[in-house]
């Protein structure tokens, strides 16, 4: 066994030990806990950047052991250019909403097992990103769900947690379960649970097979996205997981459906098949867009605005891979990674002002920059990314979805409304930070001292927020390599 | 009587320790844990005699150590069946959980003599099935099958509730019987015969008609819809072991059994494979819908059960219809890890009966925080019915599916969408089941304080339920060993 591959294996089997020492210290305190859980989680991100070596040979690490022979099913991992993207993304997420954790009350009881689900889900996550094999590719889907589904219940808020919980697990689960027959399909009509023995043979499956393999795929990864109208799981359950589970679920989750869309239908099949689904891509991606925009204008509920944040930026996301061109689904890529960093500060600044105010509706909130200025410069730095103001990263990654469909060759126009759409976005960030930031303050038994635990994670981001946004040549570059390994010069 | 005795020994070993085990009991007054001790040993000796009678005889057609009897059309025989031999491994498996466990949860009870001698007689009842060759026979060990079932269903009798189960299984087991013995006179009285090799070379409308009442006996036994109205009485008021028992092994054995003797009846496999996909869509959606408003653990189990009993179906119709091996091996696999989920569940849900003397699903409110292995190792049975992946029941649905999608036909297609709709709704029933047991209690129990008066399980409970979530796990992420083993009964199964 080579070193890389056991360093590869290492990013699914560190953090699993660190699930299964957590279990086993039943005792373990919540910083205890945490350090544990930081510490498996931070071997997930340190493994994948001393792989970075190995990857500029041109060649992507992977690791593969026969797992259920008689199926034809294997233990198979590979690190490459797109998962890389993908893989420190989420890491870097849950990384950041582990540490917020700390700060936040939920979780004190049975912290090992809070932040064994975090770690959990994590690994879900980044088995999802580095699975080689369709089986495999679908356990970790589903041990996503599974980590994600008991964090709300268990750590969720309010009675109807249980409820809201069902939901996303049901609906959620629908979108799996036809990702699961299209799996399945293509490894029984192939003979193959290999993605990459897949990319050469799934273009040879009769076209209508192919079309309808694509449709079910979109449509299970679209779930995952929570992409209008398959969103209605997404804002309760924002709403009432906890904060740092929030976190996670918004920045780092819905880009697994994206990473689902590139890996399958895009990956696998040949452009031909996939044009009838182009238009159609693009326009669930403009409503997405423009009504996530809508209801985050109309919603009172700071955590809602946030959350239906999602629903629209997820819709760039869909436009810019629908438009099946290079700068398109580039641009869909980098938007993940940028989503991702902003959605992560503006939940924690919704954290701190929801500790700080005791009062969850924008209307009771008002004047918070006197008591938390440096909460404050966060937030503004978080509403101006996502309202893709430039120099920051959604600017950029807006401009090349953009790019995208004015090249798709559909009619200009979707584009267009598209652009004028994400004016939207402009005019709910601007809501949300006026309505919290500025004006008299309400209500008047706020505290004015965040959480340090809280507050640090917080400036961190948008640190990191500003430098990428500044710097997005290193990012450009893995994910441009990204998309050629991948495709192969396809698109 | 010709051929070797080592076939039989297996049977003689259940039947005779069941006698052994009563007298010793009663002679000796030995204690419910030490005849609990003596069932352990004799269903080990059965197993060990199972293991060394496939291991003479690899292949029955060719050996003469694969039957004992008497070789005459007339004579009665008993030949070894692979499939019957898979199927009561698992049986003795379950059997030998459900009797350690037992040595606990009978310990309330004084009539724990009858007790163990039921459970040996009822799987001895299930190997006689199997390895029998003649109609007549066949029929006496369903009928002994029902006695001691109802038996034991109904063994808690100072409780109405499961005096009236019992009955109830026993008159829908005794009308199953009475349809069987019909099969048996139309059989007879066309081929002349009662011996499935002579009928399978002679077969018309009437031996097909006899097929019929066979299917239609097996399948009141199996708890087939519309067939099924014992089953939620049944499964909720045994003894949770017992349920675990019939629910996880006795009653889907006869969803293999009844192929078994309908084929050499004269039934067609594709009509077999037809009526068996049509039931098993009702069954999986009834099942499932049913579920859904269940406020006992053990009735919702029961109609999970149900439900498990429409997927089972669906993987061997789809098997007989298409002529397909790999649909047949999907069932042997989800036979296997239904009886271990299934029973797990029902010991599970007998832990809160015996401690909390309920199972209602008000009173299992937060009761995680009193017993933590029931409500882990329950919850760890429910994901797997579920189908949640890494464990048995989701290797059981991706084989079932690969069988479906292999052959794309638009009735098998229609079959997988309707259990997909099943399966969506049933978690609408497991989720919530799951997590009441980690929510707090809205009650005035102990949970009400900070630190909750823990009860402690007993060893004789914790151990066989710690090794059946051994073998769902195992089955979940090394389903190969046992895929092999299946693998290899197919081989020596002639089902299609």
């Amino acid at each position: 066994m080579k070193i890389t591959e056991l360093l590869l294996t290492g990013i699914i089997l560190l953090p699993v030990s660190g699930i299964i020492l957590m279990l086993l210290w039943r005792k373990a305190s919540k910083t205890q806990a945490a350090i544990v859980a930081i510490i498996s989680e931070g071997f997930a991100f340190v493994i994948p950047i001393i792989l970075l070596a190995e990857l500029r040979t041109g060649q992507p690490v992977s690791f593969s052991v026969p797992w259920i022979p008689m199926l034809g099913i294997s233990f198979s991992l590979e690190l490459n250019w797109l998962s890389l993207v993908f893989l420190l993304t989420e890491v870097l997420v849950t990384l950041a909403a582990m540490v917020y954790s700390l700060g936040e009350k939920r979780g004190e009881k049975a912290s090992n097992f809070y932040y064994s689900l975090l770690l959990l889900f994590s690994l879900g996550m980044s088995g999802t990103t580095l699975a080689e094999d369709v089986f495999l590719f679908y356990v970790f889907w589903e041990l996503m769900l599974i980590a994600s589904v008991l964090l709300i219940l268990i750590w969720g808020s309010g009675k109807n947690r249980s409820r809201v919980a069902l939901k996303y697990f049901i609906i959620t689960h629908i979108g799996s379960l036809m990702v699961l027959v299209c799996l399945i399909t293509l490894q029984v009509q192939t003979g193959t649970a290999s993605l990459t023995a897949l990319a050469q043979r799934a273009s040879s499956l009769p076209i209508g097979m192919q079309q309808f393999l694509i449709l079910f795929f979109l449509i299970g990864f679209c779930v995952k996205m929570a992409i209008f109208p398959l969103h209605i799981w997404l804002p309760d359950a924002h709403t009432v997981a906890p904060m740092p589970v929030t976190i996670v679920l918004a920045a780092a989750m819905l880009a697994m459906g994206a990473y689902g869309i590139l890996r399958f239908p895009i990956a696998l099949f040949p452009v031909q098949s996939m044009q009838p689904f182009v238009i159609w891509m693009m326009v669930a991606g403009v409503f997405s867009e423009i009504y996530g925009a809508l209801m985050a204008l109309a919603e009172k509920h700071v955590k809602r605005i946030i959350a239906y944040s999602s629903v629209s930026q997820m819709g760039y996301i869909l436009f810019g891979l629908g438009s099946l061109t290079a700068q398109g689904i580039m641009g869909g890529v980098m938007h993940v990674v940028y989503h991702a960093i902003v959605k992560t500060l503006l939940f924690m600044v919704v954290g701190i002002v929801l500790h700080a105010a005791r009062e969850k509706y924008i209307q009771d909130l008002g004047g918070m920059a006197k008591l938390l200025p440096v909460t404050t410069i966060c937030a503004a730095i978080g509403v101006l990314g996502i309202s893709a103001m430039p120099p920051l990263g959604i600017f950029t990654s807006e401009w090349m979805i953009f790019t995208g469909g004015f090249r798709s060759g559909y009619p200009v126009f979707l584009t267009v409304i598209s652009l004028i759409g994400s004016l939207f976005t402009v005019f709910y960030a601007l809501r949300f930070f006026g309505k919290i930031f500025l004006g008299e303050l309400k209500p008047s038994d706020s505290t004015g001292n965040p959480n340090k635990a809280l507050l640090v994670p917080t400036i961190a981001v948008t640190v990191f927020l500003l430098v990428e946004g500044l710097a997005p040549a290193p990012l450009l570059t893995w994910v441009m390599r990204g998309l050629s390994t991948v495709f192969g010069g396809a698109y | 009587m010709s051929g070797s005795f080592s076939v039989v020994l297996p049977i003689v070993i259940l039947v005779g320790g069941a006698f052994g085990i009563t007298s010793i009991t009663m002679f000796l007054r030995l204690k419910n844990k030490a005849a609990a001790v003596l069932t352990l040993l004799i269903l080990l000796s059965a197993l060990a005699a199972l293991t060394h009678v496939v291991g003479r005889a690899p292949d029955p057609s060719q050996s003469a150590s694969a039957f004992y009897g008497v070789l005459s059309p007339d004579g009665i025989l008993f030949k070894i069946d692979y499939l019957g031999v898979y199927l009561i491994f698992v049986a003795i498996l379950v059997g030998i959980f459900v009797s350690v466990y037992s040595g606990e949860s009978l310990s309330r009870d004084h009539r724990f003599v009858l007790y163990y001698p039921l459970i040996l007689l009822t799987i001895s009842g299930l190997l006689g099935l199997f390895f029998s060759t003649d109609l007549f026979n066949i029929f006496l060990w369903v009928e002994l099958t029902t006695v001691s079932s109802s038996a034991l269903i109904a063994f808690r009798y100072q409780h109405e509730a499961a005096v009236k189960a019992g009955f109830k299984y026993l008159i829908m087991s005794g009308l199953g019987g009475m349809i069987m013995m019909l099969g048996v006179y139309f059989t007879y009285r066309s081929s002349g015969s009662l011996a499935l090799s002579v009928i399978s070379d002679h077969t018309d409308l009437f031996t097909r008609i006899g097929a019929g009442c066979f299917l239609v006996g097996f399948w009141i036994k199996a708890g087939v819809f519309p067939l099924h109205t014992w089953v939620p009485d049944v499964y909720s008021k045994a003894p949770s072991a017992i349920s675990g028992l019939l629910a996880g092994v006795m009653s889907k054995s006869m969803l293999f059994l009844a192929p078994a003797v309908c084929l050499r009846l004269g039934m067609s496999s594709s009509e077999l494979g037809l009526f068996y996909i049509l039931f098993a869509c009702v069954n999986m959606l009834f099942g499932s819908i049913r579920l859904l408003k269940q406020d006992n653990l053990r009735r919702f189990l029961a109609y999970s059960s149900i439900a498990h009993t429409g997927y089972l179906m669906f993987a061997l119709g789809i098997g007989f219809l298409y002529e397909l091996e790999a649909a047949i091996t999907a069932g042997l696999f989800l036979f296997v890890s239904g009886a271990v989920m299934k029973s797990l569940a029902f010991l599970a849900a007998g832990i809160y009966e015996y401690y909390l003397h309920s199972s209602d699903v008000e009173d299992l409110k937060g009761v995680y925080r009193r017993m933590s292995l029931p409500a882990v190792t329950g919850s760890i049975a429910l994901a797997g019915l579920a189908g949640i992946p890494i464990l048995a029941g989701f290797n059981g649905k991706w084989l079932v599916f690969s069988a479906v999608l292999e052959i794309s036909d638009p009735t098998a297609l229609l079959g997988l969408a309707l259990f997909l709709l099943s399966s969506v709704i049933s978690l609408g029933g497991y989720l919530p089941m799951l997590a009441v047991q980690f929510q707090p209690s809205n009650g005035d129990r102990s949970d009400n304080t900070d630190v909750p008066v823990r009860d402690r399980i007993s060893i004789w409970m914790a151990l066989p339920i710690a090794g059946l979530v051994a073998l769902v796990v195992l089955l979940g992420v090394i389903p190969s060993p046992w895929l092999r083993v299946i693998d290899w009964i197919m081989n020596w199964v002639s089902l299609l």
